[in-house]
């Protein structure tokens, strides 16, 4: 886009002023069309200047809207940001920094801004008051999702989402402080500056991309230089004090507990594209010890008819673009308000060079002072004057009433100002309840979180000496209380400005709809409705409205939708009530949230010590926990996951295989009480188990119910090393701990999680000790005789490898596990693969390792299912009587001890070539399939290459006594029913004497 | 930026990135080394054994365990406090140091030089770049050379002591979260450049092959 | 939220990991009526508005046990303490169901 030659202006531009550099010019689009801005403004700034009023169509009745506001609170000037999967809607054109490039898109409009045939919801305004969500789509409910809301989102949509995952990251960042600073206007530049210099670590965070707040955009005086010179200075202090950190662009939009605050940080959102290496956004988690709130105030409006009509806008947000900006935003402006700053706004406005017609104020007495002034500049002063209408597509004129007179003025905007409301939305994340302050005629903070504090025209300081010496005070009182010492600080000097105020919210008398809400679309009208439908609680009010409920959440509505109620109910406000906000103060990206934790980096994954041995094996890996697995291992020629999964289950069972368990968890115990302890965990007896052996454990949740299983061996007199579940390791983990340090702390006993130390291979089949013998070092007998079922041995592999070998299977074949320190691991695979070599040794994956389990009736995950006990497993005969153990009160239960609870068997399919499924219900033949009838279910199935057939493992009631019965497998939600035979839960070898051979 | 999150991504997650320079151009803020020659082992003391075992530590190594979360080191020996009665003993060049521990008596040892991976960290960003990963506030007011803290950086169990005064810092994670910790740093590191030197293996090399 | 380990110093709560009550003690497994306190050990939780002792784990730091006070009303958090230094010993369990103290 080329630039506008240097020696032209926009037409709204002002010939001097504003904190933006005239000597750089940035080109950017609007609905297509090329203008011109510079650095340091915003979007809506720059549109002000180029003389564009009509920024978008409302969210309900696309009613033509400008911009009312120059920050954050804006309710109308929303716009679409970029395009394609960067696209963004719903962006607040007021705090749009400006750069070169930028695309903007009006929202909410179709086909076009100027020509909204979907306004037509306008003529609809009487059938879509309040409560029309409610009213209207109450029935029939069958219509919703076909009819309403497709209808409702096309209608009302408020903007569109892009498509394209967003290409951009996240970040998330902690920081730690004294003192956090929200705010750097007058109260957070001093408070900041008070506790830097006593030496706190301050951080200051200001949401703005220049900070200064409103000493940028009003024309006051500080120590007798321009405000914002003050603000400069300031800042240029703070960032050369090494204990402070200054972020802009950033909101703090949360508080939680423990002093910790959610802020985002839009770092690249001013950009066309985040810069190499940049994240767009960063969200920070700030822990404080204190906070002061220094948010400043929002100006609201002011409701009457036509209040809406694009030209119409805050009095503080004229100024703002006439002082900061150097923006007329209009050539001609009326005044309309109900208090002493209005007219300073006005005045700084008409000196910057924008035409005033008149100030319009509520009330008939008005400080001689201002009136004065006025006189002095040629301003027309009407006290005891209301606005009345407005006219014209944008703003052409305005109808005023004085004296029970009307008179028109022709005017292209209109500046209104009903007063201020000190930003204190984050004082209520902690439940506080703001206070109303009849005086200010706003709500100022009630209680606040822990270790905040507000100040400044947050707290309800308005006027600028007060803001400035409260800031001051507030940050020594911070450093004072988290003990560092400050010296006494001269507050700058600047006056307390003029800043009466009359309570007043809506001109009652007025035509036209007049908008409480135009981000929502709800008017006074809609309040009245509500109120004679009897809705009185505020929080109902604003819920069967929608007041303030839109992306703005009701910053510059609340208040005055609260007013009115009160008005109509003749309550008063503080009987009234307030709403109180909750996080965030403003819209947050999702992806923020997320940080860099998304798609492949959703969350940690964790390798196998053998992985990249297992990849070069050809592996299909899963997911399992935060595991990546080897599944199965596809040859060429394979076709489907079966095939391979057959191949290497017959290979074990013909020969030898091998398959990494280093996922199960590992914990060392060590002490002279740790068999003692693991007779305490395990319903089994571990303190008996000779050294060099090892044994199945099961273990019970204290409520009788089985946590886990694995086996435990004794590598010495007070020395054990655990296994778990891979799925429960740190849950087991932790329940030890909690059994040693809250249940028994006077057992001597240590542990250490060994899970990451040692690499874990079985290694399985006829052919396993063969294989092993070629891989220990000479010296060590494998034998049957030297290293028997459930033997361990401590010993060296590969030439000084330390190794352990335990001699368990869970294939149910002559089985070893390996355990190598985990770096040798893949060394390991590797020799065991040559050593295997002449057996065809076949590497296999998990869901082989599933099938020869089931096959062998071993229960796993899909049994220990936190619902069945050791006797429903068929493990109940291990528990010793002779000890206590966790869960054995429990376990014997009559609930739990029941023999009619659904327990373990063994199912196979009537018809061989039927194929079971996990999850199917098990009834009794002929039965209607209800609940009153369900048995139990099949809790894993396999197809056995040994049977040739499916298999299954199930929990059926009375189970064990019905070997042989025919029950019937119902399966409705994949459209399964077949008949099973009932069988005990072991399909193969069940004397063992593969695992002894 | 897409470098680091796009699904097109060029670094393979299930190995560590390799040596090299990654992200910003120019002088590296962070510069990480893989560390695969030092001896680990925990080492807790008995019931009672306290001060039995701290008298044998600083006899065998004249070092004194230290009470909380410090780290203490003397004669290329250092104990990390990892938890009340429980320390991580870390050597360089010390193959046996869990059998010389276990000789001491006193406390039970238990091996782990497998069972982290370490890191050690420097560079003008590198407490920038943590500040993304781990919750804990490192700020040379209140952590400095030979403070340790135990959390979870990004997700991942962690052990943290800071070394030096630049600073520089010696991380450990389990050994399976290698890879996964590496994408990590990486992506936290990427803005500021990050030089990564590896222990003297070839980039193909994956965590889990032999040492040296 | 923010819980002060007593080994670790001051950390987030998403480190540890939330037991509840820390006022139920392990009842004697050998007693009689075992099976009652049983129950009410296992079940039985009073959901107090206000003070509250609680067990909370830093699983992500020391693998301690803590005992950690806390207002349920306002999630202040005004101690904790390791489970070992205050966890007296609780009714044991010797083999063959014996009670010693
Ligand atoms: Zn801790």
């Amino acid at each position: 886009m080329s630039p506008l030659p240097a020696n032209r202006r926009a037409a709204n531009r002002l010939a001097a002023g504003g904190r933006i550099d005239r000597s750089r010019t940035l080109a950017f689009s609007f609905d297509g069309r090329r203008l011109d801005g510079h650095p340091g403004d915003t979007l809506a700034s720059a549109l002000l200047a180029n003389g564009v009023k009509l920024v978008g169509r409302s969210f309900k009745y696309h009613r033509p809207r400008g911009i009312v506001s120059a920050g954050p609170e804006e309710p109308n000037a929303l716009v679409e940001l970029r395009g394609g999967a960067r696209r963004e809607p719903n962006s607040r054109a007021t705090v749009t920094e400006l750069f070169d490039g930028l695309e903007a898109t009006s929202q909410n409009r179709w086909p076009s801004l100027a020509l909204d045939l979907l306004s037509v919801n306008g003529l609809l305004a009487p059938f879509l008051g309040a409560g029309f969500y409610y009213k209207t789509f109450m029935w029939p409910a069958a219509l919703w999702e076909k009819l309403y809301e497709p209808a409702i989102r096309r209608a009302a949509g408020l903007g569109r989402a892009a498509e394209a995952a967003d290409p951009d990251s996240y970040e998330k960042v902690n920081a730690f402080c004294d003192l956090l600073v929200i705010g750097s206007g007058p109260a957070g530049l001093m408070a900041a500056r008070t506790a830097a210099r006593a030496g706190a670590r301050v951080i200051l965070a200001e949401e703005d991309f220049l900070p200064g707040g409103r000493l940028n955009a009003e024309a006051l005086e500080v120590d007798g230089a321009p405000g914002h010179l003050f603000a400069a200075r300031t800042l240029a202090e703070l960032a050369g004090l090494p204990n402070v950190r200054l972020m802009t662009r950033t909101t703090v939009f949360g508080v939680y507990d423990g002093g910790t605050y959610g802020a985002v940080e839009k770092v690249s959102d001013h950009l066309p594209e985040p810069g190499p290496f940049q994240p767009r956004q960063r969200l920070w988690r700030i822990v404080a010890r204190r906070a002061i709130l220094a948010a400043g105030a929002t100006e609201r409006p002011i409701v009457f008819g036509g209040n809406d009509r694009p030209g119409v806008m805050a009095a503080g947000a004229v100024q703002a673009y006439a002082n900061r900006f150097g923006v007329a935003a209009a050539r001609q402006v009326a005044v309309f308000a109900n208090n002493d700053g209005a007219w300073r706004a006005t005045f700084e406005a008409r000196t910057a060079g924008l035409g005033v017609a008149a100030i319009i104020d509520v009330r008939s007495e008005v400080p001689p002072a201002l009136l004065a002034r006025a006189q002095a500049l040629g301003i027309r002063a009407i006290p005891g004057g209301v606005v009345t209408a407005t006219r014209g597509r944008t703003l052409a004129g305005i109808e005023i009433t004085v004296g029970g007179r009307r008179e028109q003025i022709a005017v292209d905007g209109l500046a209104v100002s009903g007063g201020w409301s000190p930003n204190l939305h984050l004082t209520c994340h902690h439940g506080g309840r703001p206070v109303w302050d009849p005086r200010l005629a706003a709500f100022v903070p009630g209680s606040t979180p822990p270790g905040l504090e507000a100040a400044g025209a947050a707290a309800g300081r308005l006027t600028l000496g007060a803001a400035l010496r409260d800031g001051l005070e507030a940050g020594a009182r911070a450093v004072a209380d988290i003990g560092l010492i400050v010296h006494p600080i001269e507050p700058p000097k600047a006056e307390d400005e003029p800043a009466g105020i009359a309570a007043f919210w809506h001109v009652a008398a007025s035509r036209g709809p007049a908008f409480v809400d135009q981000q929502n679309d709800v008017t006074a009208k809609d309040i009245a409705l509500a109120h004679k439908e009897g809705f009185r609680s505020v929080e109902h009010l604003k819920r069967y409205t929608t007041l303030g409920m839109a992306t703005d959440q009701g910053k510059t509505s609340n208040v005055t939708g609260l007013a009115i109620m009160a008005e109509l109910t003749g309550a008063g406000i503080e009987a009234t009530g307030t709403t109180i906000f909750r996080p965030p103060y403003t819209p947050v990206a999702l992806g923020v949230f997320a940080g860099h934790h998304r798609g492949r980096e959703f969350r940690p994954v964790r390798l196998t010590p053998t992985h990249g041995w297992a990849e070069r094996q050809g592996a299909v890996f899963i997911e399992t926990g935060p595991w990546l697995r080897a599944q199965y291992f596809p040859r060429p020629g394979e076709t489907d996951w079966l095939e391979t999964v057959n191949r290497e289950v017959k290979a074990v069972r013909a020969s030898v295989g091998m398959i990494d368990v280093s996922t199960f968890g590992k914990i060392d115990l060590q002490g002279p009480d740790a068999g003692a302890f693991l007779d305490r965990v395990y319903i089994n007896t571990f303190s008996t188990l000779p050294v060099g052996k090892a044994r199945y454990g099961v273990m019970l949740r204290e409520d009788g119910l089985v946590m886990d299983d694995g086996t435990t061996a004794r590598l010495g007199e007070s020395h054990y090393v655990m296994t778990t579940t891979t799925a429960n390791a740190a849950k087991v983990f932790q329940h030890l701990e909690f059994c040693l340090q809250v249940l028994w702390p006077e057992l001597d006993v240590q542990m250490a999680s060994v899970s990451e130390q040692w690499a874990q291979i079985a290694l399985a089949g006829p052919k396993a000790r063969e294989v092993l013998a070629r891989i220990v070092d000479a010296g060590t007998d494998v034998s049957d005789a030297a290293l028997p079922f459930m033997g361990v041995l401590g010993t060296t592999v590969l030439g000084g490898v330390p190794a352990r070998l335990f001699r368990v299977s869970f294939s149910g074949e002559l089985g070893y596990e390996i355990a190598v320190p985990a770096r040798q691991g893949e060394r390991l695979a590797e020799a065991l693969m040559a050593a295997g070599a002449p057996f065809g040794i076949t590497p296999y994956g998990i869901e082989a390792l599933g099938v020869m389990r089931i096959e062998k009736g071993h229960v796993s995950g899909n049994e220990l299912s936190g619902q069945t006990t050791a006797a429903d497993l068929g493990l109940g005969r291990m528990a010793s009587t002779r000890k206590d153990h966790i869960g054995r009160v429990m376990a014997a239960r009559p609930g739990l001890a029941d023999p009619a609870r659904p327990s373990l068997v063994g199912l196979k399919p009537v018809d061989g070539a039927a194929r079971l499924r996990a999850g199917a219900h098990l009834l009794p033949p002929g039965v209607p399939a209800t609940t009153a009838n369900d048995e139990g279910y099949i809790t894993s199935v396999a197809y056995s290459p040994h049977l040739g057939h499916w298999i299954g493992l199930g929990l059926l009631a009375r189970g064990p006594q019905r070997l042989g019965e025919r029950v019937r497998a119902y399966d409705p939600v994949r459209g399964g029913d077949l008949e099973v035979e009932v069988c005990a839960p072991c399909f193969l070898d069940p004397k063992g004497e593969r695992l002894r051979g | 930026m897409a470098e680091m999150s796009s699904p097109a991504h060029p670094l393979s997650h299930t190995r560590p990135i390799p040596a090299g320079h990654h992200g910003r151009p120019g002088t590296a803020g962070v510069v990480a080394r893989w560390r695969e020659d030092l001896a680990i082992a925990t080492l807790a003391a008995r019931h009672g054994g306290e001060a039995a075992l701290a008298a044998a530590m600083d006899a065998a190594f004249g070092l004194a365990l230290p009470a909380g979360p410090k780290a203490a080191g003397a004669n290329g020996v250092s104990a990390l406090g990892l938890a009340p009665r429980r320390w991580l003993v870390l050597a360089s060049q010390r193959p046996a140091l869990a059998a010389e521990l276990a000789g001491l008596g006193g406390g039970a040892v238990t091996e782990q030089s497998d069972g982290y991976a370490v890191l050690d960290l420097a560079g003008p960003e590198v407490r920038a770049v943590l500040a993304k990963l781990v919750a804990v506030d490192l700020d040379p007011a209140v952590f400095s050379t030979g403070d340790v803290v135990a959390s979870s950086l990004a997700h991942i169990g962690a052990v943290l002591w800071q070394t030096g005064e630049e600073p520089t810092y010696r991380l450990l994670v389990g050994t399976s979260f290698a890879a996964a910790f590496s994408h990590t740093l990486l992506a936290a590191a990427a803005e500021y450049g990050l030089d990564l030197a590896d222990a003297g293996r070839g980039p193909e090399a994956g965590r889990g092959t032999g040492r040296g | 939220m923010r819980i002060p380990c007593p080994f670790c110093g001051s950390r987030d709560a998403h480190e540890f990991s939330y037991l509840g009550d820390a006022t139920p003690r392990r009842p004697d497994p050998a007693a009689p009526g075992a099976e009652a306190a049983f129950f009410d050990y296992v079940y039985l939780r009073d959901n107090p508005a206000g003070a509250f002792e609680e067990w909370w784990y830093h699983a992500a730091g020391c693998r301690q046990w803590l005992k950690v006070a806390r207002d349920t009303r306002t999630h202040a958090i005004t101690g904790a303490v390791l489970a070992r230094d205050v966890a007296a010993p609780a009714a044991p369990t010797p083999a063959g169901g014996e009670t010693a103290r």
